[in-house]
C-alpha cells in the first residue's frame, strides 16, 4: 500500500508537470530556443575562429545548460511557487511521501527539458559536425549520473528555496550565470586547459555540473573510458 | 441520516499555540478545548486574528501545538500526523491551489493520487463531486480559464475526493457571489447529513454559520468563549437586539457603558445621511427604555430606532463587548 501511494504519487506529480509545459506552446519554444541559440552562437564563432575541437563543447554545452535552467527555474524555486498558492500545503496534508513528490517533479523536469536537449544535439551535430570520439558506457553512464546530481540539488534547493520566500527569484537569476561560468558548460573550467586558477577550480569543481561536464567531454570526445573517469563518476554519485 | 450513536471525530483539549515575534510573543490559541462528532458541521466563528486558522492548521498537521492535546480520529495530530492526513483533507478560500495548464478534471485526478487511489476509483469519484457541485461542464477546461466561482468548487471538490472523514474548512465561500456559495454550502450539509462527513468550518460570515452549522464555536483572541447551536446561542441572549440611528456626527455614546442590562453595542456611521448606527445588546425590555431616555440626555437626536431579531453578531458583542469589526481594528493595533 505504501509503495503504491508511492508510486502513485510520483507518477502524478510527472505527470502535472510534463502536461503543464505541454499543453503551453510558449514554454516549449522558450525552453528550446534558449539553449539551442547561445549553443548555435558559440558554435559558429569556435567554428569562425579555426576552434573545431571546441564546436562539440559548444553543443555538449547547449544540451547540458537546458537542465541546469530546469533545475533553478522549475525544480529550485517550485516549492516556493506552490506555498504561494496554497498548494504546498495540499501536500504537507496528504498522505502522500514528499520524496515521491521530489522525484516525480525531478522526471517530469527531465521530461520536459529533453525536447531541447535532443534538438539542440541533431541541430548542433547537422550544422557542424564536430568530431567525436566516444566511449558511449562512460558517456551514459556519466549523463545520468550528472542529471541524478544536478536534480537532486534542485530538491535540496528547493526547500531552502522555501525559507528564502520571495528573494527565490533573485537568488535564481544570480546563480544562472554564474555558476553557467564556472562549472565549464561551453569549455573545460578544470584541469589542463580552465583559464581559471587553481582556488576557483577548486570551487567550481563543489558544483556537480562541473564534474559532469568535465566527465562527458572526456568520454565523448576524448575515448575516455569508465577506468578513466571514475574518480568524476564517484564524486557525483557521493553528491 | 445516521442510525447510531456519533462518534468523536475530533478532540480538543487545553490547546496552547504560541508564536515568537520579533516584538513580543503571540499567543494564538488559549486553552481550546472542545469536540466534535461525526456528521457534524461545526463552525469556528470569530474575527480576523482570533485563532480560528491556526487551530485549524493544527487539525490538519500543519502545525504543532505549543501544549495540549489535539486528536482526530482518535489519532494524536502530533505524534501520528500520517494516520490522521489519511483521514481527512482541508480547503481554503483563499488559496487558488491548482495547476494553471492543466484541466479541472486533470487537477483533480492529480489531488486523487496523493491519497493513491485507484485510477478508475478516482474518476468516479470526479464524476460524482463534479455532478454535485454543478462543475460538469468545465471539466475539460484549464484550470486558469475558470471563474474564481469555479476553481473554488474545483477547490471543494479536491477537499472531497479521498472521501475524507474529517474536511477542515477555512472560509470556503469567502469573495463568491451568492449563488455560488448558497451551492457550495448545500454541498456541504448533504455531505454531513448523508455520508455522515465531519465539517470543520473556521469563517467569520455568520450567516454561514446560522445556515449551515449543527453546533458553532465562538472565539476571541485565542479563547473560546462559547460554543453551542446557533438557535440556543441566539436564545441565550433573551431581549432582540436594540438599533438607533443617532446624529449628529461624532455621537457621544459614553453614556451606554453606565446603563443597566447592555451588554455591549457596536457603531457604524453613515456620513452621507451624517448619522451613526447603534446595534445595542439588551438584557431587557426595561433597559431598551433607559437607553432611549438617555440619548436626548446625552445632547443627541434620536432620528429613527427599531427592534432587530437576534444575530450571532449580536451573541459576539455580548460575550466580547464589541463587534467584529471593532475587535478586528484592536487586534490590528
Amino acid at each position: 500500500m505504501e509503495s503504491r501511494l508511492w508510486l502513485r504519487a510520483l507518477y502524478a506529480r510527472m505527470w502535472v508537470r510534463v502536461m503543464s509545459v505541454f499543453n503551453e506552446p510558449l514554454w516549449i519554444a522558450v525552453n528550446i530556443g534558449f539553449p539551442f541559440f547561445s549553443s548555435v552562437g558559440l558554435g559558429l564563432l569556435y567554428s569562425s575562429t579555426g576552434l573545431r575541437s571546441f564546436v562539440g563543447f559548444a553543443i555538449l554545452g547547449g544540451i547540458m545548460i537546458s537542465f541546469w535552467g530546469n533545475v533553478l527555474w522549475s525544480m529550485a524555486s517550485q516549492f516556493y511557487w506552490d506555498k504561494q498558492v496554497g498548494l504546498f500545503e495540499i501536500y504537507l496534508t496528504s498522505p502522500a511521501p514528499m520524496t515521491a513528490i521530489l522525484i516525480g517533479m525531478s522526471l517530469g523536469g527531465v521530461v520536459n527539458t529533453a525536447p531541447s536537449a535532443v534538438l539542440v544535439a541533431v541541430a548542433g551535430w547537422l550544422f557542424f559536425a564536430p568530431p567525436l570520439s566516444p566511449s558511449w558506457l562512460a558517456v551514459g553512464l556519466t549523463f545520468a549520473l550528472t542529471l541524478a546530481s544536478l536534480y537532486a540539488m534542485g530538491m535540496m534547493l528547493s526547500s531552502l528555496y522555501l525559507a528564502y520566500g520571495r528573494e527565490a527569484e533573485s537568488i535564481n537569476e544570480a546563480l544562472h550565470e554564474p555558476v553557467s561560468l564556472i562549472s565549464g558548460v561551453y569549455f573545460p573550467s578544470i584541469g589542463n586547459f580552465s583559464p581559471f586558477p587553481f582556488s576557483v577550480q577548486v570551487f567550481a569543481s563543489l558544483i556537480p555540473l562541473t564534474i559532469g561536464m568535465d566527465a562527458l567531454r572526456r568520454a565523448l570526445f576524448f575515448s575516455q573510458g569508465l577506468s578513466s573517469i571514475y574518480l568524476h563518476l564517484i564524486v557525483l554519485s557521493m553528491r | 441520516m445516521l442510525s447510531h450513536e456519533p462518534e468523536v471525530r475530533v478532540e480538543v483539549q487545553n490547546l496552547r499555540r504560541e508564536f515568537d515575534s520579533k516584538e513580543r510573543k503571540v499567543v494564538a490559541l488559549n486553552g481550546v478545548s472542545l469536540k466534535v462528532r461525526e456528521g457534524e458541521i461545526f463552525g469556528v466563528l470569530g474575527p480576523n486574528g482570533a485563532g480560528k486558522t491556526t487551530l485549524i492548521r493544527i487539525l490538519s498537521t500543519l502545525l504543532l501545538p505549543t501544549s495540549g492535546v489535539a486528536r482526530v480520529m482518535g489519532f494524536d495530530v502530533a505524534s501520528e500526523p500520517e494516520k490522521v492526513r489519511a483521514v481527512i483533507n482541508m480547503a481554503s478560500g483563499a488559496e487558488r491551489a491548482g495547476y494553471d495548464y492543466i484541466s479541472a478534471r486533470g487537477n483533480l485526478w492529480f489531488f486523487s493520487q496523493l491519497y493513491g487511489l485507484p485510477s478508475e476509483v478516482a474518476k468516479a469519484r470526479i464524476k460524482a463531486l463534479s455532478q454535485l457541485l454543478g462543475l460538469d461542464d468545465y471539466l475539460d477546461r484549464k484550470f486558469y480559464m475558470l471563474s474564481t466561482g469555479y476553481r473554488q468548487r474545483v477547490t471543494i471538490a479536491r477537499a472531497f475526493i479521498n472521501d475524507p472523514k474529517i474536511v477542515f474548512l477555512d472560509e470556503p465561500t469567502i469573495g463568491l457571489d451568492v449563488m455560488t456559495a448558497m451551492s457550495i454550502r448545500e454541498f456541504l450539509i448533504k455531505e454531513a447529513r448523508e455520508n455522515g462527513r465531519t465539517i470543520f468550518l473556521a469563517t467569520h460570515n455568520m450567516a454561514e454559520v446560522d445556515t449551515i452549522c449543527n453546533r458553532v464555536a465562538i472565539i476571541d483572541r485565542g479563547r473560546i468563549l462559547t460554543s453551542d447551536t446557533p438557535t440556543n446561542l441566539k436564545r441565550s441572549l433573551g431581549a432582540p437586539a436594540l438599533v438607533m440611528e443617532v446624529s449628529p456626527l461624532p455621537v457621544n455614546l459614553a453614556f451606554l457603558g453606565a446603563v443597566e442590562g447592555v451588554k455591549g453595542f457596536t457603531t457604524s456611521v453613515d456620513e452621507e445621511r451624517g448619522l451613526a448606527r447603534v446595534q445595542v445588546v439588551v438584557e431587557s425590555e426595561e433597559c431598551v427604555r433607559r437607553i432611549l431616555a438617555g440619548v436626548p440626555a446625552s445632547g443627541m437626536r434620536l432620528v429613527s430606532s427599531w427592534r432587530q431579531q437576534t444575530t450571532l453578531e449580536e451573541v459576539f458583542v455580548s460575550l466580547v463587548g464589541r463587534g467584529f469589526v471593532e475587535r478586528e481594528h484592536e487586534v490590528g493595533e
